[in-house]
């Protein structure tokens, strides 16, 4: 599709909901689902029968189960005429958002619950398979942070160490998360550069304050057409007007730049669908699992030429009350990642600003927001999918 | 029995490997190549990452290459707990392909991207090889 002069705004984003990030709650990815489902309704008034649409990502707690989104109608009394299921990890809930855009476009549903829970931390997923028990697990990787520890010193190879601003990113976004009530709690408490670079060294140069800790938690948006929004007399938050995605860039290179990632395709895509040009962003809802992701979202996206990220990052203030804030709710690196609902965490974040909802830590002049998603760790290369939303107020 | 015996691969798990497994016992490291292009690939996969096409045969490649980036693990991976800290790495194989392996007996603080590195097979007990390298 060519781009538009004018950016479409026929679908509206109507409400969110988020559970408390949180370590072992015990509790099962229904359970989370059905907290965030309660918060949307009350909120924006609807009752079960006005959603005919969910799309749910996949989890990691409920992963063995194959009709883990059957069942979430089931548990939740909705009867969706259209029923997604996203496998695309920590992609899943923008990702979501535009395949519902795409479903009420074509009249296959109205109103669209975009969800995400996962009770990760207190059921952990079973084997993955494919080629992992021959040629990853014998090598003793540990998992993504093996990856990204592999990808950070490729990265400081070929651009420099980027410590200092990782350091400051990881401030940044604890600061956030210090007025985030829903964060995790065991994350609440401030740190200082200084404790992000004498953190525990975990797959060298990756440190433990590089990563999220895995939580359990929910989150969803409702996401309808602007028409309907409107015959419902329920307020428009904002519009998704951009959106792009790639899984397995560069997957049939044979010796790929790792430090060359998806966003490179999936960022420019959003932001010329949405006719925004970087400088005309007000924030970042970065998916950051770990660290060293931002910068290379950053370059990629078109913020800073590429290698540049950590004198961008320097250079910029990304507190919530500064020129370009970022990941406001602390991130899932501070609020906590829950499981594979982690990708909604920012995503429900940005929905809130927009509203002008975020409280102690409200952005001002609240006009639009870049959302991105990364899913799934590959053989030896970067990310699976990346993906990028652009939203804007109504 | 071998410590590292937990960290056998489980051979034919996706795809056909029966044939990289079986040289593996006899030092040699097979790589599929496509039959038209003679392009190579790894890991193994069901069709070729060239043409689309089923079209794939093993061949023997040197062992040669060089260090791509590598990582030591402080935080292992279940079952490697007695190897901590060890070093997994990306090595690119002379023949144009990237292999995820451990680096065997090296001095991690002094490692650099491009070093020269060598194929070598790990006893994993019970009769079964895994590829490592080291440095050459």
């Amino acid at each position: 599709m060519p781009p538009r002069a004018e950016p479409a705004k026929d679908i509206a984003i109507i409400g969110y909901g988020e559970t408390m990030v949180d370590l072992r709650t015990g509790r099962s990815s229904y359970d989370l689902a059905a907290e965030v489902l309660e918060e949307i309704l009350e909120s924006t008034g609807l009752g079960l029968a006005d959603i005919d649409g969910l799309s749910v990502g996949e989890t990691m707690s409920e992963t063995a189960n194959p009709f883990w989104a059957v069942y979430v109608c089931e548990q939740l009394g909705l009867t969706p005429s259209w029923l997604q299921l996203n496998g695309l990890g920590g992609a899943s809930t923008i990702g979501g958002v535009a395949r519902a855009a795409a479903a009420i476009r074509d009249g296959m549903c109205e109103t669209v619950l975009v969800l995400a829970a996962d009770a990760q931390s207190s059921n952990p997923p079973t084997e993955y398979g494919a080629h992992r028990p021959e040629f990853q697990y014998p090598t003793g990787l540990k998992g993504p942070v093996g990856a990204f520890g592999l990808l950070t010193r490729r990265y400081a190879h070929q651009y420099g160490n980027p410590d200092a601003a990782l350091a400051k990113l990881a401030v940044t976004q604890r600061n956030h998360a210090l007025l985030n009530p829903k964060g995790c709690p065991k994350l609440r408490k401030p740190i200082t550069e200084n404790d992000y670079l004498r953190s525990k060294v975990v797959s060298d140069p990756l440190r433990m304050l590089d990563s999220v800790m895995v939580c359990d938690g929910a989150n969803g948006l409702l996401v309808t057409s602007t028409e309907r929004a409107k015959k419902m007399g329920v307020k428009i938050i904002a519009h998704p007007t951009g959106y792009g995605e790639i899984t397995n860039f560069n997957g049939r290179e044979r010796l790929p730049d790792i430090t060359e990632t998806g966003f490179s395709v999936a960022g420019p895509k959003a932001m010329k669908q949405a006719g925004l040009t970087p400088d005309g962003v007000r924030m970042l809802q970065l998916y950051d699992d770990f660290l060293i992701a931002l910068l290379l979202t950053l370059e990629q996206v078109g913020f800073c030429p590429p290698g540049k990220g950590a004198q961008f990052v320097l250079d910029t203030d990304f507190g919530f009350a500064g020129e370009l804030p970022l990941n406001t709710s602390g991130g899932q690196i501070s609020a906590g990642q829950p499981g594979l609902a982690g990708g909604g965490l920012n995503a429900v974040e940005a929905v809130r600003q927009l509203a002008g909802e975020a409280g102690d830590r409200q952005v001002d002049d609240p006009r639009n927001a870049l959302v991105t998603g990364i899913g799934a760790i590959p053989y030896g290369r970067n990310w699976a999918v990346s993906n990028a939303l652009v939203l804007e107020r109504a | 029995m071998n410590a590292d015996a937990g960290r056998a691969p489980r051979p034919n798990n996706y795809t056909d490997t029966t044939p990289f497994w079986a040289a593996a016992r006899e030092g040699r490291f097979l790589v599929q190549f496509d039959r038209r292009t003679g392009e190579p690939q790894w890991f193994p996969r069901s069709l070729s990452m060239s043409t689309g096409r089923r079209e794939l045969e093993w061949r023997e490649v040197s062992g040669r290459g060089v260090l791509y980036s590598w990582t030591v693990t402080h935080s292992p991976w279940p079952g490697h707990e007695h190897r901590v800290p060890y070093v997994c790495a990306l090595v690119d194989l002379e023949e144009g392909v990237r292999v995820l392996a451990n680096l065997l007996h090296v001095d991690a603080g002094s490692l650099t991207v491009g070093q020269p590195c060598q194929l070598v097979w790990e006893d994993l007990g019970g009769g079964v090889r895994y590829p490592a390298f080291e440095l050459r």
